[in-house]
């Protein structure tokens, strides 16, 4: 199902890859055809993760085709981003690339831009206390950025409205399974098509991560003071982006917006 | 077609960035959390969401800015789709104009 998934992918990218993605219909074609019923809940992730894939696409041609101008073959690319499915990290590693490459080096980051997964997924626990932990674990290894924030805010959504359970686990795997064939698919494509591309940013496409983003933590929005810690973060973040090289931004951003609920929490 | 030492990394790096992925989880599952760490649990995807774009914030390029300012005012009001077209049509646009 994966294989048939990834070359339906690759089929509507090689025409540019403009305007929505093709291959959510496939995706959940594939799933009903499995016969299990539920894919309207995985379409309906599938959709919402449409405007994300969007600007996913872009930044996935570039990286492929970053790797290659650093040495890296198209498998070895497709290794990473299949294996490790964490765009941030990725850029960050190629980034640092050299032959032989600084093995100690480029995992330490790895783990620094990725270690707000271990947030993402202490927030995401509470809804999957009543799911298998054999559903679980296979689950987290899409886990990202994008099926995280969109999975949590349908549970919470859906919590609202007295919908139970709260979390929908189909949902949840439609948003990242094509998350993750698209990231998978585009990086590889990225590398075979190596030099010819361009900088995305004189597109306008890297804004729809802003764009997503500042959407969803609307979603989140309950109130100023609960929201002060988000300012911390975006100071703290900003400030580290400028003044400090590598990746520390995020680590630095996040921790200290923490460090200011937690001290806040104590004079409400 | 396969260096070894690029095998070992990419192996290493797919191992760290899964127990990033599943240690939240492991650890929190199965704990009530104080009202402090429900809190700061509730705070916590803002702000990794706001961290990652911080640089979008404190970019040098005006146009970039500008549509950036566009795109927040978008994102109080509108749904997903609308803002995010909003906000690559105005990131286009700006840095072909200003840019």
């Amino acid at each position: 199902m994966f294989a048939a998934g990834i070359m339906r992918v690759q089929n509507p990218g090689k025409r540019r890859p403009r305007g929505r993605p093709r291959q959510s219909m496939s995706i959940s074609q594939a799933v009903e055809a499995a016969g299990d019923g539920s894919g309207s809940e995985f379409r309906r992730g599938v959709a919402s993760c449409a405007p994300v894939l969007l600007g996913t696409i872009p930044y996935a041609l570039v990286l492929g085709a970053q790797a290659t101008q650093k040495g890296l073959s198209t498998l070895e690319l497709s290794m990473m981003t299949g294996l490790n499915f964490a765009g941030g990290s990725e850029f960050a590693a190629i980034q640092l690339w050299t032959a032989p490459p600084h093995i100690l080096l480029i995992v330490a980051i790895t783990f620094l831009v990725n270690s707000r997964h271990l947030l993402m997924g202490a927030a995401l626990a509470p809804f999957l206390r009543d799911l298998p932990r054999r559903k679980v674990f296979p689950a987290l290894f899409v886990l990202c950025d994008e099926s995280w924030a969109l999975g949590l805010a349908d549970a919470k959504q859906r919590a609202a409205a007295g919908i139970t359970p709260a979390f929908s686990p189909r949902y949840y795997m439609g948003a990242a399974l094509a998350m993750y064939l698209t990231w998978f698919s585009f990086t590889t494509l990225g590398a075979l098509l190596g030099p010819m591309l361009g900088h995305v940013e004189t597109y306008g496409f890297d804004m729809a991560f802003p764009a997503v983003f500042l959407v969803l933590m609307r979603g989140m929005w309950k109130s100023v003071s609960a929201a002060r810690p988000w300012l911390v973060s975006l100071v703290i973040a900003a400030l580290v982006y400028l003044f400090i090289p590598g990746a520390w931004y995020v680590a630095a951003g996040a921790v200290s917006g923490l460090l200011a609920a937690w001290l806040m929490a104590g004079d409400a | 077609m396969i260096d070894t030492a690029t095998l070992l990394t990419i192996v290493l790096m797919a191992g760290v960035t899964y127990l990033t992925r599943i240690g939240g989880y492991v650890v929190l599952r199965n704990r009530v959390l104080s009202a402090r760490a429900t809190a700061v649990m509730e705070a916590a995807p803002g702000c990794v969401l706001i961290s990652v774009i911080a640089p979008a914030f404190v970019s040098r390029n005006p146009a970039d800015l500008l549509a950036l300012a566009i795109t927040f005012i978008a994102a109080t009001r509108l749904p997903m789709l609308p803002t995010v077209l909003i906000g690559i049509a105005s990131a286009g646009l700006l840095r072909h104009f200003i840019g």
